[in-house]
């Protein structure tokens, strides 16, 4: 009975910290973060399905991963970039064709249910397979999870699946929801889609839509000493110039994915007992892309391509549109992710004289009014930074003599044209890097894909390599010989250009001084929070 | 010219007048003044204005000069006005002289759909009709011209109500003039002062509601407009707000402008009236 009255204790504890640092103001709190506090944070978005086992987005993620949990969480310095959650370790079969997953003991649910393998197996068979957005992908060979006994799952594949994408997709595609309240029902209704009940560090105990989601402290969670926090608010300012205002203000402490605009950062970090960090998204990659639809018979030609990736100043985009938060990208892999970066890819340096030559070589001469032929542009509307680089690239195709019409629409109607429609010659998408290329990033080369599935290859180009070295690498279990398959991946995504990178960028924590352990894992954002505290 | 002559004696008129004849020249030489494309990317980002004289207003976040933006929006800013302005009240005009002239359940059937109009709210048919049909000038001139054209549509029928039991519109009948003749020639000349003193308050509506529709994003993306330009301003509102504040000034004074010269305008049709 350690943990008899934990809001008296956690009450007292406060209380103590409170009079140890006013009778002595030099105190510091180095060595332990202080428990207890109400955490208010600035949310952007209220999705409609908070399920992350079903929505594998990081608007998802944001709120719901501190109340339903992973197998595994990305670390900066755990064994194979992972730290240990719902699962304790994970072991490949030779033959790639199983996966052993031991699983924490005493671990309970929210309503007070145990946590078992059963609810490992249902999850993987019922939801991430048949229904995750990653999953699908991730899990596709997936056949059946065994479960000897309540602390094993193991997982068995119809074909080899590498370990390597297992372990790199884990923290992403594994959230584990209760058999005992999904089994028998609509998943895609069930209403714990929207009232979480999960294994995390924090409870969700009320959601007023359009104001604020607020998460509790899950007393009987198995981490030791944790949560520290005893609430999390997530307060909805759909207005990004408002968050800035509001930590200064002090109406909110922590404002994550960049909801203070770049171009504020300068002053505001500038304001004392605000501090600005750019680390903790180093597992979430985001993609400056120029999506291509080869359809068209003037982008159909590689040199119309390299053409276009020659005009475009990378400089300019990272240092004008980013401000500097963000780096000239080679290929489809970004470089913070060493496992699999390959630097030796032919790269597309600004030049406008070369791109006009292999336009002219490609046969499309400059009109009598300066141009050669006209597109239909249209960048995606999730960011700011996506839109104005849409500005920046309708001028720099003008300085070549390809006349580009922007298209501007609303998410749902950007998604509907390009991924379902294809109404468009070139889109721009800012794709995740989700740790392994086979989670989100060769899909967007890879040939066959039904139209409708978002974020995908819609352009419709085809290359029987290509699509032969992302299938044997989907299949290759030895890593060294999977890394090999990818770097070729990347050497042939940047020489025939199906799409063009043009910078990849994380995204910007702005918090107050007093929250601690801030960004100190890989996918901070949308991980538990478990750790983080307030100083008092 | 005697309408000029008596427009340009009040003071409204004459300030209106020479705001809105700036306004035109401005338009009309945006391209003398600032030749190239005025979202070319010319300059530095974000230089602040009255530092440069090649950038008198400094340059946005992309480094486009905003003076050029300032220019050529007045190009888009009064198109647009005149254009909604124009094609509202001849909607409004057609449907207010058939209702007001035929009568009967015509009139009835007309008002009706003129009240379907009334009652949603302008703006929120425009931006309706602007995100169905996607963003284009000619889709923003109709849009507001949708939500533009009842009120010239009731105005008209009110006149023409008037002025066709007036004598010389019986005695047109009695000679037997054809009613689309003495609608067109007898009643329309007669029913239309009241109707361009409030097209003037409809352009200048229609600037706004353009700018708003840009400034939501709504607008054509390939065009500048100021609406546009004060929402990227917005953005960096904290540090850079002349980005906001020139195209905002801009703004008012064009639709000063146009209230001003329909004020004029009122005041010289109601003299002109009054004089013999």
């Amino acid at each position: 009975m350690t943990i008899a009255n934990p809001s008296r204790r956690t009450l007292l504890q406060a209380g103590g910290l409170l009079l140890a640092s006013t009778a002595l103001p030099t105190f510091t709190l180095a060595q332990a973060a202080p428990a207890g506090g109400r955490l208010v944070v600035a949310a952007d978005s209220e999705p409609k399905n908070l399920n992350p086992a079903i929505v594998a987005s990081n608007g998802v993620f944001f709120i719901a991963s501190k109340v339903v949990e992973p197998l595994a969480e990305a670390s900066f310095d755990g064994k194979d970039g992972l730290a240990p959650r719902l699962a304790t370790s994970w072991e490949g079969s030779a033959d790639g064709k199983s996966v052993t997953f031991k699983l924490r003991e005493g671990v309970k649910w929210h309503d007070g249910k145990p946590f078992t393998s059963a609810d490992v197996a249902y999850s993987a068979l019922a939801i991430w397979k048949p229904l995750q957005n990653l999953g699908r992908l991730v899990f596709a060979n997936l056949e059946t999870v065994e479960t000897p006994d309540a602390t094993t799952a193991v997982f068995k594949f119809s074909k080899p699946t590498p370990l390597q994408l297992i372990r790199n997709a884990l923290p992403v595609v594994s959230s584990v929801v209760p058999k005992h309240l999904y089994e028998g029902t609509d998943i895609a209704t069930n209403p714990a889609n929207v009232k979480l009940v999960g294994t995390g560090p924090f409870k969700l105990t009320e959601y007023k839509p359009g104001e604020y989601y607020r998460l509790t402290r899950n007393a009987d969670y198995w981490g030791k000493g944790e949560p520290k926090l005893d609430e999390i608010i997530f307060r909805v300012l759909p207005d990004r110039a408002g968050a800035g205002a509001a930590l200064e203000a002090e109406e909110i402490q922590l404002a994550a994915f960049s909801a203070v605009p770049l171009t504020d950062l300068a002053r505001i970090s500038k304001v004392p007992g605000i501090k600005v960090i750019s680390k903790g998204y180093e597992a979430l990659t985001y993609q400056l892309v120029v999506e291509i639809n080869h359809r068209r018979k003037e982008l159909a030609d590689v040199k119309v391509r390299q053409a276009i990736a020659h005009a475009i100043d990378r400089k300019f985009v990272v240092d004008t549109i980013f401000l500097g938060y963000a780096a000239a990208s080679t290929g489809p892999v970004p470089k913070n992710a060493p496992e699999f970066y390959d630097a030796s890819v032919p790269t597309y340096a600004f030049d406008t004289a070369k791109a006009n030559a292999l336009l002219d070589e490609a046969g499309y001469k400059k009109g009598a009014n300066g141009t050669r032929f006209s597109l239909k542009l249209r960048p995606a509307p999730y960011f700011n930074e996506t839109k104005q680089f849409g500005d920046y690239l309708r001028q720099a195709l003008a300085a070549v003599g390809i006349d580009a019409q922007l298209v501007n629409a609303d998410a749902a109607a950007h998604q509907k044209a390009v991924y379902t429609d294809h109404d468009f010659d070139l889109a721009i998408g800012p794709p995740v890097f989700r740790g392994d290329p086979a989670i989100s990033t060769t899909i967007l080369v890879q040939s066959g894909i039904p139209a409708g599935v978002p974020f995908s290859n819609q352009g419709g180009y085809e290359n029987k390599e290509l699509d032969g070295i992302i299938a044997k690498a989907s299949e290759t279990i030895d890593t060294a010989a999977r890394t090999e398959l990818y770097k070729q991946f990347q050497k042939i995504v940047a020489t025939d250009l199906p799409l063009i990178n043009v910078a990849e960028w994380g995204f910007i924590t702005v918090a107050r001084d007093t929250v601690q352990n801030v960004s100190n894992n890989p996918r901070w954002a949308v991980s538990n929070w478990s750790d983080t505290a307030l100083k008092s | 010219m005697r309408l000029v002559r008596h427009l340009v004696r009040t003071p409204e008129g004459a300030i209106g007048l020479a705001i809105l004849a700036a306004l035109v020249l401005v338009a009309l030489f945006a391209p003398v003044l600032s030749p190239g494309d005025p979202l070319r990317i010319a300059g530095r980002a974000l230089l602040p204005p009255f530092a440069d004289p090649a950038f008198p207003l400094g340059t946005d976040r992309l480094g486009r000069d905003v003076l050029a933006g300032i220019l050529h929006g007045t190009r888009t800013s009064l198109a647009v006005g005149l254009a909604a302005a124009l094609a509202a009240i001849a909607i409004g005009l057609c449907v207010g002289l058939t209702a007001g002239f035929a009568g009967g359940l015509v009139d009835e059937g007309l008002m009706r759909v003129v009240d379907a109009f009334q009652i949603v709210p302008s703006f929120l048919l425009a931006l309706a009709f602007v995100s169905v049909i996607g963003a284009s000038v000619p889709v923003v001139v109709l849009a507001i011209a949708l939500g533009a054209w009842a009120d010239p549509a009731r105005l008209t029928r009110a006149q023409v109500l008037s002025i066709r039991e007036r004598d010389y519109v019986a005695s047109a009948r009695v000679i037997g003039m054809h009613p689309a003749e003495i609608a067109l020639r007898e009643i329309l000349p007669n029913a239309l002062p009241p109707v361009l003193a409030l097209s003037a308050i409809i352009v200048a509506a229609a600037i706004l509601t353009e700018a708003a529709l840009s400034f939501l994003g709504l607008g054509d993306p390939n065009v500048v407009t100021w609406g546009s330009m004060i929402a990227e301003g917005r953005n960096i509102l904290r540090s850079s707000p002349s980005l906001s504040i020139f195209p905002g000034i801009a703004l008012v004074v064009t639709v000063v402008g146009v209230y001003l010269f329909s004020e004029g305008l009122t005041k010289a049709l109601a003299g002109r009236r009054l004089e013999p």
